[in-house]
């Protein structure tokens, strides 16, 4: 089974600070990982390898450093790491991003499955993986937490809807973005390591997929950011109060059809 | 020893030295200030009083306010404490320095801060780091624990093993003396022989000779790269034996931790972790930091290769903070996830020298299995200083518990005395270990210490019953 997995190198968000101003975040000495919904994806890709054979090829679109979270994934378990690398690509919005890593795709060549993050955790539109699904012009399951069962022409997966689960039948090749629900992400080895260390990762530009500049990059991107706002925060606590024995009964009352109107119990 | 009782009037003269919002004594507020991290049920004790002073001179009145009336005073940080030291048990006032935690100077040609002892200690590197500093103090419980409990325990934790302990870094400090009087000892001086290293006494004297209400502490640069291994083995001897050959090779990790099945099992549940426990019986997670990213990630590997040779199952590399994050996490939470499974427990941290190691581990098995309790193991190889912990078999009762905790802790402090260790590495001895301590310690050494005490506190004022007992 020979799987792809586009991955995104994404600021590690446990001490990012925004700047008030632009509303924008400021990147400056804030060290790269892997998008952590990303690495889902890699572990189920690296599972079904073990179970079927095959080869998983991790993919990302981004500058020369981009390397590092290939290698990374390398390191975690999957066999090869192609760079999508090009000034040319810069300021892409999703519709360009989704677009050049599809053709990237189709320069790989063969392939059974396509798996990628449920959605990046610094763009957060999640818009990637269905794109490069339209794109291709495969079949598509979104928020997908388990596979139940692959056989060499059909995929079946569980999906993970508002009231519960879905499951669906696709033919192959598909795409399918996954949940953390999956799988847990292994870490990666001193063996894989050394391996990734030694390995090349090829470098792929405009130029190589013979892409339309006006079709990548900023160029490419029909997306325009008018304006950046902060979200109002509208949710907010209740404080049950209760005053006496009677009071606490009300109080609990209350509290009990509160609960049964949420359908929470 | 005889105290007296803290009177409304002695409450109204305290209210008076640190104005009336810092002096409370409802039960329900005061509860928060009867315990640390021990067993409350079993070492537990109410205050009388609490005060949270804002300046050394309000301590300083205080100070002599106990001392003429004859009350105990327990100085207090963030209550992370695992001996009981900061439990006020004869009652009296329960001094939190909680209000204190202005940094009063940041030395960059001198590589000093000079911070207030309320801080907690993880703010100093939040503080320092933008410019490039970095305190090496690093408890287990950073993100809580005050400085001026570090100070008074003398702080060990994760990093010990390159960085050394809390007192390393202690230049010097300002101290109320259990009299009353403010004093400054040390300085931001690199040699300093004139008299006594009495900063070095204060360190690690568990609040029994004064409070020290502000500190001066050395910096190093910040190592802006690091590598984490998680190390995994068949058996708890394979990874101990492996901690020696490491430290002779040359590149000293910042860490080297060792963890049990039990242990690593216990936390991963807690945390809905799910690292490949089951194959291996001990994992070590070691960590090497420097400046330069890629020479870390060699050194790692060098140290990763050497596991394997000597009888690792499998070696995992973390690179980024996602990773080192799950890992470290772990082994943080090993302690909490326990109290969680089984409460009543002893938390130990006995230390030994490191290359006695390997021999303490099939005599925990021994006694594991003498007394039909479960001892979980983990703590810092790296410095010898491990976290042997007896847990309640659940189908004790808690009379046949306490009879056994008293027979193991003995045998287990005589074992760790015969090859060559003590009874507490980081933890402190406070009231959890006071018998064990008397026990285990040379007469002459227990009676210049009391020498000391008597000198420094002539009332006995000053977290009295912490240690060791006057008479």
């Amino acid at each position: 089974m020979n799987i792809i997995i586009p991955i995104k190198q994404v600021p590690e968000t446990s001490n990012v600070k925004m700047d008030k101003e632009t509303g924008t975040m400021i990147r400056d000495g804030v060290v790269s990982v892997i998008n952590p919904l990303d690495l889902y994806a890699i572990e189920a890709g690296i599972q079904l390898k073990e179970q079927f054979g095959g080869k998983v090829t991790v993919l990302t679109m981004g500058p020369q450093a981009a390397t590092k979270a290939l290698k990374e994934a390398i390191a975690m378990g999957c066999d090869e790491g192609i760079l999508v690398s090009d000034r040319k690509f810069a300021g892409a919005d999703t519709w360009a991003t989704s677009y050049t890593l599809s053709e990237a795709i189709k320069h790989i060549g063969e392939y059974d499955l396509v798996l990628a993050g449920e959605r990046a955790t610094d763009g957060d539109t999640g818009q990637v993986g269905p794109g490069i699904a339209a794109w291709l012009d495969i079949p598509l399951a979104t928020y997908v937490s388990k596979i139940d069962e692959v056989t060499s022409n059909n995929i079946t997966v569980e999906r993970l809807v508002e009231e519960g689960y879905q499951i669906l039948e696709l033919p192959l090749p598909a795409l399918l973005t996954v949940v953390k629900e999956i799988s847990n992400p292994r870490l990666p080895t001193l063996r894989g390591k050394k391996k990734a260390r030694v390995s090349e990762v090829p470098i792929m530009s405009a130029a190589d997929l013979q892409l339309d500049d006006a079709r990548i990059g900023l160029k490419g991107s029909p997306t325009k950011v008018v304006k950046i706002g902060y979200p109002k925060v509208t949710r907010g606590g209740k404080i049950v109060t209760a005053v006496g024995e009677e009071g606490t009964n009300e109080a609990v009352e209350g509290l009990i059809k509160f609960l049964e109107s949420k359908e929470l119990i | 020893m005889k105290y007296n009782l803290v009177t409304l009037e002695i409450v109204e003269e305290l209210k008076r030295i640190c104005g009336p919002k810092n002096v409370f004594s409802d039960e329900e507020k005061m509860e928060a200030y009867s315990h640390d991290e021990t067993n409350a049920a079993e070492y537990g004790h109410m205050p009388e009083v609490v005060v949270t002073p804002t300046t050394a001179e309000e301590i300083s009145q205080i100070v002599k306010l106990a001392n003429r009336e004859l009350i105990p005073i327990t100085p207090r940080g963030a209550g992370s404490g695992l001996s009981g030291g900061a439990i006020p048990i004869f009652g009296g006032i329960l001094l939190s320095v909680e209000k204190m935690n202005k940094v009063l100077d940041i030395d960059y040609g001198n590589m000093m801060i000079t911070t207030e002892t309320g801080i907690v200690t993880n703010e100093i590197n939040n503080i320092i780091k933008e410019k490039g500093l970095f305190y090496a103090g690093y408890p287990m419980s950073l993100e809580t624990c005050y400085l001026g409990g570090n100070i008074a325990e003398n702080a060990g934790g994760g990093k010990a093993v390159k960085y050394g302990v809390t007192g390393k870094y202690i230049m010097g400090m300002e101290l109320v003396t259990p009299t009353g009087d403010i004093v400054h000892l040390g300085g931001k001086l690199s040699k300093d022989v004139t008299g006594y290293d009495l900063k070095q006494l204060i360190v690690g004297s568990e609040g029994t000779l004064g409070i020290v209400t502000n500190a001066t502490i050395r910096l190093t640069g910040l190592p802006t790269a690091k590598s984490t291994l998680l190390v995994l083995y068949k058996t708890p001897k394979d990874a101990i034996d492996t901690v020696p050959v490491i430290m002779a090779k040359g590149t000293i990790p910042v860490s080297m931790e060792f963890m049990d099945k039990l242990s690593v099992q216990t936390a991963c549940e807690y945390l809905n972790e799910s690292l490949p426990y089951q194959q291996a019986g001990a994992m070590l997670l070691i960590e090497v930091d420097g400046t330069n990213q890629e020479q870390v990630e060699l050194d790692a590997e060098a140290i990763g290769d050497l596991c394997m040779e000597n009888g690792a199952i499998e070696v995992y590399v973390a690179d980024n903070y996602t990773t080192q994050e799950r890992i470290w996490s772990v082994r943080r939470n090993i302690a909490e996830a326990f109290k969680v499974v089984s409460p009543i427990q002893s938390l130990e941290d006995i230390v030994v020298p490191i290359s006695a190691i390997p021999d303490i581990i099939p005599e925990l098995d021994r006694l594991s299995e003498m007394y039909d309790i479960k001892i979980p193991c983990y703590g810092h190889a790296g410095d010898g200083n491990l976290h042997a912990t007896l847990v309640k078999n659940p189908n004790h009762t808690m009379e046949h518990w306490h009879e056994i905790e008293a027979k193991a802790l003995r045998e287990l402090y005589q074992i760790t005395k015969k090859l060559g260790g003590k009874i507490s590495g980081e933890h402190g001895i406070g009231v959890k270990r006071k018998k064990y301590m008397l026990e285990n310690m040379d007469p002459v050494e227990l009676s210049l210490m009391k020498g000391i005490k008597k000198a420094w506190d002539p009332n006995y004022i000053m977290n009295p019953g912490k240690m060791f007992d006057l008479e």
